[in-house]
């Protein structure tokens, strides 16, 4: 089953930086911000909300059309493969993607999201997601009940049941 | 250890400022990191070689010292800055700490310590991008009116958003206020002992700092395994449950309920409009959204919308305003103030004019108390009222305070110790070590930690909850002490690292010699307890040369009046306690 990456609720964002960092752990090897597939960005400051600038899994990818050495493949599911060997860092799929998703490395080679699902694990307010689509890319229709309810009350609200072991603290 | 160990980039450098010459330099001081790890050890050592016999604190060769550690921008929650410096406010010794985006952008551009040294001609503010280090004129934002505002303007003047930090001062650390703040990306602050004020002796508007390098473990897999953990541990499990729910402010009902929270001015210890101030109320009627310090998955910034009607045609202003729960003892209770968007307003001038606001609730507070005493009249206050939750009168007496029209404004922002030694009612001028209490009276640990405390703060040793220890089942004076030293040492290692001490529960011993492990750095339990008593030695040996000596600490009869959560407080019993506390660390 084909999965993509989703901004479920952007609005809950408190800008740890967890997901970045887990990216650039996971796929760098490196403790960093920069070569994060992800990116999570202020506009005015801590005092606006934070911005989440993600790979949108396009399903006829602009940044692989605009990549002269065909190192940008359509991935399954949406979105593109990098063949790191094949990329020159030319720039022209950084230029093609108006979400700003796509940066250079350190060795010039594009960072672009694989889709690979690490981010929403260390999401701690459910701002991420991965989402079920159609290979071609398509999102899949599956929900067809009444909208999920995230009230307090909700199972599925953030920190869901996390404190039920609380333990006794020093000091209240 | 030898050097070689050191994979992790960095943990080497310190970035020396001079603002006189406006020049920088960096230089390799891994032999401070070796044997102190970063943070505070590092910074107290920096400290020590810096400080020339009889500088003042705002002596120009006076120095600030920035210091992040060797977990900074690398594990969950460790997101603090430790700043070093002479404090204008009591002589003293000047340590806070502050979140935000600051210690990850230390790390990220490669200084985890910086030394800021001399005065500018002019006002300046220093940005750092990586390895560039400018001095820009800052002329144009100096009297600016508020702290937050500052930041608006250096965001479009300067690269690097998302990634930086931004510091800045507001109206009071230009103008002298012995207890002004550095506002740290809006919503955090370096705020006590007055650090806004040395920079604002240094003509030091703002610094700006943006790193984009990685770092790499020498043990990856380790250290991702260890990352996952810790991870866990602070967001599945109950440690860190109080931060992500409501905040500190839940302590407002919970020390109203055990007769410990400062009332007017301590006179008494519980308030009757402590429901109306609670965070229970603040999270449900204004609580508009949670943010966190870069790195840190709680969230524990907790940000009200105070949504202000300004004309009859519907028209409105919404202010976010962060509180927290010192700000609402300060503003609120101490003040008798029991209207929570009083208590917003209230913080709001505060943050604009860039003060430490537990400071400036407890001078007011005495103030009240001095008018109401007739001990000053009109005369002094030129005309203004002050009487308990007056917020109109307190909003003003704020700006007054800051502006300082006359002799006595002036000497409110001096701080209650000097105030009060101006103009009489020192008995209930609410400060312990020259530093304005924070919202406590819990009984002997509390007063005990206060005095006795490195910094007299509350986050030396938490005295408090070794009163709450006594509140559930009796324990000795002696049995207090050693809990205050046990705390005040593990503190110094934990503010080595640099931890928020919000997660002090999840970063136990145990858990920092497995977390430097995973990054190439081994340490032992013995070794690390070793290092936070030599931080405290040496932290002793600084405020020695600053002047600090026991004999000259009183304790206002206030706090000997008024019961506490643990009942009346015996003077002779604190002295008692004291002196056990001298004797066994050989102070």
């Amino acid at each position: 089953m084909a999965k993509r990456l989703k901004v479920a609720n952007p609005a809950r964002c408190i800008g740890c930086y967890s997901c970045m960092m887990a990216c650039a752990r996971t796929w760098y090897d490196t403790i960093s911000l920069k070569n994060s597939r992800i990116d999570i960005q202020t506009k005015g400051g801590i005092e606006t909300p934070y911005v989440q600038i993600v790979c949108h899994a396009c399903i006829d990818p602009p940044c692989m059309r605009a990549c002269p050495l065909g190192a940008l493949t359509k991935r399954k599911g949406g979105g593109v493969n990098l063949n790191k060997e094949i990329c020159d860092g030319c720039g022209n799929c950084i230029e093609a993607c108006i979400m700003g998703a796509i940066h250079l490395d350190a060795e010039k080679k594009a960072v672009i999201c694989k889709h690979c699902g690490v981010c929403p694990k260390f999401c701690p307010h459910d701002v991420l997601e991965m989402i079920e689509v159609e290979d071609s890319g398509e999102i899949k229709v599956t929900d067809t009940g009444p909208v999920e309810d995230t009230s307090p009350t909700s199972p599925t609200a953030s920190h869901k049941e996390l404190y039920g072991e609380k333990q006794s603290e020093e000091e209240k | 250890m030898t050097t070689e160990q050191y994979a992790i980039p960095g943990l080497t450098n310190v970035l020396y400022i001079d603002l006189t010459s406006q020049s920088y330099y960096i230089k390799d001081r891994r032999d401070l990191y070796e044997k102190y790890l970063g943070g505070i050890g590092v910074a107290t050592n920096l400290m020590l070689e810096e400080y020339k016999e009889g500088t003042g604190p705002l002596d120009p060769e006076m120095p600030v010292i920035l210091s992040t550690g060797p977990l900074s921008g690398i594990y969950p929650t460790c997101t603090k800055t430790v700043a070093l410096f002479r404090s204008p406010l009591n002589g003293e010794l000047g340590e806070s700490y502050a979140g935000g985006h600051l210690a990850m952008s230390m790390r990220y551009s490669g200084y985890e310590t910086i030394v800021i040294k001399g005065v500018s001609r002019y006002p300046v503010y220093v940005a750092i991008h990586d390895d560039k280090v400018t001095f820009r004129d800052a002329s144009s934002i100096w009297h600016l009116s508020s702290a937050i505002d500052v930041g608006k303007i250096l965001r479009e003047v300067e690269p690097g958003a998302g990634r930086r930090s931004i510091i800045r001062i507001g109206p009071a650390g230009e103008k002298g206020i012995t207890y002004a703040s550095v506002n740290v990306d809006t919503y955090r602050h370096f705020g006590r002992l007055g650090i806004g004020t040395v920079f604002g002796a240094k003509k030091l508007k703002a610094l700006l700092i943006s790193g984009n390098r990685e770092i790499k473990s020498p043990e990856h897999k380790a250290y991702r395994k260890t990352f996952s953990m810790l991870y866990d541990t602070i967001v599945k499990t109950g440690l860190t449950e109080k931060y992500h729910n409501l905040g500190t402010s839940e302590n407002i009902l919970v020390l109203n309920e055990l007769k410990g929270l400062p009332t007017r001015n301590l006179q008494a210890a519980s308030f009757e409009g402590a429901e109306k101030i609670s965070g229970e109320l603040f999270a449900e009627k204004y609580l508009l959204r949670r943010v966190s310090c870069a790195g840190c998955p709680i969230g524990c910034v907790h940000v009200a919308m105070l949504k202000r009607q300004f004309s009859k045609a519907h028209e409105y202003e919404a202010l976010n305003i962060s509180y927290d729960f010192e700000l609402i003892y300060a503003l609120g209770s101490n003040l008798g103030v029991a209207d929570p968007e009083a208590v917003l307003e209230l913080i709001d001038a505060c943050e604009k004019a860039g003060v430490d606001i537990i400071s400036m609730g407890v001078v007011l507070a005495w103030a009240t108390e001095m008018q109401q005493r007739e001990k000053i009249s009109t005369t002094e206050t030129m005309g203004l009222e002050l009487s308990w939750g007056n917020k109109a009168a307190y909003l003003r007496a704020i700006d007054l305070v800051v502006q300082a029209p006359n002799e006595f404004y002036s000497a409110l922002g001096k701080g209650v110790d000097y105030a009060s030694k101006k103009y009489g009612g020192e008995d209930f001028a609410i400060r312990l070590g020259g530093l304005e209490i924070p919202g406590y009276h819990t009984g002997l640990g509390n007063v005990l930690g206060l005095t006795v405390g490195a910094r007299h703060s509350h986050l030396d040793s938490a005295g408090y909850a070794a009163d709450q220890k006594i509140f559930n089942q009796p324990i000795s004076d002696e049995q207090i002490v050693d809990y205050i030293i046990d705390e005040e040492d593990r503190r110094n290692v934990l503010n080595c690292m640099v931890t928020c001490l919000f997660a002090r529960n999840v970063y136990t011993y145990e858990n920092i010699i497995l977390a430097l492990k995973s990054i190439g750095i081994e340490r032992t339990e013995e070794e690390l307890k070793e290092l936070g008593r030599d931080i405290f030695r040496k932290k002793y040996e600084l405020k020695k040369k600053f002047g600090f000596k026991f004999e000259n600490l009183s304790i206002p009869k206030r706090f000997f009046e008024t019961p506490s959560t643990t009942g009346k407080i015996d003077e002779e019993r604190v002295k008692r306690a004291i002196e056990i506390y001298r004797e066994k660390r050989g102070v």
